[in-house]
């Protein structure tokens, strides 16, 4: 069974519909501005999953799902912001947990109906169960077993208030798999229709069903390294928060990227797959890490000695990121030295996604935390490989 | 992604809290008839083009990646995602929501040299920007282009442009 990576872009729309959807539901009852920041669909592995909740606490409702769509969807808010919702809520925080239950009803309601919109079918919805959980716990039942399943995740961001919340629905594997074939072949039609369109174009993004939990390995296998090397490096030691490969739009990156200062280097990868790399650290974690490394403590602490230290860095981690890539794919990448960037981090990224998104709508995002223990800095990983040029490669890793 | 997209059909606020403020995500413009702030942030190489039509205050936003839809491989590109068919997207939404095309005019921010590996895409987005402008008849009034440094705008209902730096510098157009 064969599936276009284009088919979860079209998966990723539906996701953005029924996450508007959830946004104005939700705007209307706390009379707020919400808006969708990020929608992405990932494939994680139990494991990667359980990693990167580890640590945080949520609140927050659950439903099954069945008729459409079969599976489970659950709707959960940071622990800590939960006093700020309540007071943007009618009642208060003496509604506490029926307040918590009827938001999320409302949002997970508005959320499905997009889904259901687009798929021509009614998704019937359970009664929705409040929960307090820890870790992955808060993620629908079934996540953490079995290997690569498909999460969407949606964040939404009140503009007037402080009010972030997380959609994260867990298609049940064996119908999500037939919608998205499904898609596959509407995509092939399309591809076939189009004007320079044909069935070998159509075909250039179809990857084997079974090499998508290879996605998952790409990423953790690649920031791994890249955390080992830093470590050699600099002695520190080093830890991988969180890493996930995601299909985004990649109009989104730059607003996931956010509006915050951010300095860090920019790398152009060439080979099989190529694209860009970018390894942002904020301007504090930036200077911190930076002066761990120099012999003295920098003049000023992000000038020209931190820039070198920072693309010195910078080199070992691409290097470490690209060969985990080249030992799971088995091709060769190389990448370009390090650019140093110094500034708004949705900036600095979008030209990377412009340049891109000529080709492509989606991308894959690779997200890793990096930690080093003792300096307080952690920087984020965003890997843009070319879609084609992936898939081709995950194509050949399923003929060997 | 901004909740006001080409389709325009997000429903409008009639609270008299202060002015509603409208996030233009990249590749994505919005129309306001009704004094909402419009913003974008993270203008690199990007740049946003912002028309008022000062009888009607009537304003639009749109946050470009690309110079121009020639070229695109896919069937249905996203108007917005371009400066060419952007600004022709964004003169139909202001038109619709009843400014006069005669009257609009034109402010241009952004188009930054920010990386060496993509320098060329910023200086060829503003120069699409001002022949699709100068080819629509609409006259540019003010910019702020160039360099090597991020942006962030707010359009305020009278028609100013106020431009953040990333180095904190501010100014109005």
């Amino acid at each position: 069974m064969r599936v276009d990576v284009r088919a979860l872009g079209a998966c990723n729309r539906l996701a953005e519909r029924g996450a508007e959807r959830a946004a104005n539901a939700l705007g209307e009852l706390t009379g707020s501005d919400l808006a969708v920041e990020v929608t992405g669909a990932s494939v994680a592995t139990g494991e990667d999953l359980a990693e990167a909740f580890s640590g945080r606490e949520s609140i927050g409702v659950r439903v099954g799902l069945d008729g459409g769509l079969e599976g489970a969807a659950v709707l959960a808010f940071d622990a800590e912001q939960i006093d700020g919702l309540l007071s943007v809520l009618p009642g208060g925080s003496s509604m506490g947990r029926s307040a918590v239950t009827e938001v999320g009803n409302i949002a997970l309601g508005g959320f499905l109906d997009g889904w259901a919109n687009y798929l021509g079918r009614a998704i019937d919805m359970t009664p929705p169960r409040y929960f307090e959980a820890d870790g992955a716990a808060v993620l629908p039942d079934g996540a953490l077993a079995g290997d690569g399943v498909f999460l969407f995740e949606s964040r939404l961001d009140a503009t007037g208030t402080d009010l972030d919340f997380s959609i994260y629905m867990l298609p049940d594997s064996g119908p999500f798999r037939d919608l998205v074939v499904g898609k596959t072949a509407t995509a092939a039609t399309a591809g076939a229709e189009g004007a320079r369109g044909s069935a070998a174009g159509a075909n250039a993004t179809a990857v084997p069903y079974e090499s998508l939990s290879t996605f998952a390995s790409l990423a953790k296998r690649g920031s791994a390294n890249a955390a080992d090397n830093i470590g050699m490096m600099t002695g520190l030691e080093t830890t991988v928060d969180v890493s996930r490969l995601r299909f985004v739009p990649l109009a989104d990156v730059p607003s996931e990227v956010g509006t915050e200062p951010h300095a860090g280097t920019v790398f152009e990868l060439q080979g099989k797959p190529s694209g860009y790399l970018a390894i942002l650290f904020s301007e504090e974690s930036a200077a911190a890490i930076a002066e761990e490394m120099l012999p003295m403590e920098p003049n000023e602490p992000l000038g020209g000695m931190a820039e070198n230290a920072l693309c010195e860095l910078g080199n070992v981690m691409t290097s470490g990121f690209i060969d985990g890539w080249a030992n799971v794919l088995g091709t060769s990448i190389s990448h370009s030295p390090p650019e140093f960037v110094h500034d708004i981090g949705s900036a600095t990224v979008s030209p990377l996604v412009a340049s891109l998104s000529r080709r492509q709508d989606y991308g894959f995002v690779i997200d890793a935390a990096i930690r080093t223990e003792g300096v307080q800095a952690r920087c984020d990983v965003y890997a843009l490989p070319d879609e084609r040029e992936l898939a081709a490669a995950l194509e050949r890793l399923s003929e060997t | 992604m901004s909740h006001l997209t080409p389709s325009g059909d997000r429903p409008v606020s009639d609270r008299d809290d202060p002015p509603r403020r409208v996030k233009v995500g990249v590749g994505d413009l919005a129309v306001s008839s009704d004094g909402a702030v419009l913003t974008t942030s993270g203008l690199g190489s990007c740049v946003a083009i912002a028309l008022v039509d000062p009888a009607t205050e009537i304003r639009g936003l749109l946050h470009a990646m690309l110079p121009s839809a020639d070229g695109d491989e896919r069937r249905t590109p996203r108007p917005a995602k371009y400066v060419d068919s952007g600004l022709d997207t964004l003169v139909d939404e202001l038109e619709t929501s009843g400014a006069s095309p005669g009257r609009l005019e034109a402010r241009l921010v952004g188009g930054a040299e920010m990386l060496d590996l993509t320098a060329a895409v910023g200086p060829r987005n503003v120069e699409r920007a001002r022949e699709s402008l100068a080819a629509a008849g609409i006259p540019l009034v003010a910019s702020d282009v160039g360099d090597a440094v991020g942006r962030t705008v707010r359009f305020l209902p009278g028609g100013d442009l106020a431009v953040r730096a990333a180095d904190g510098f501010e100014r109005t157009l």
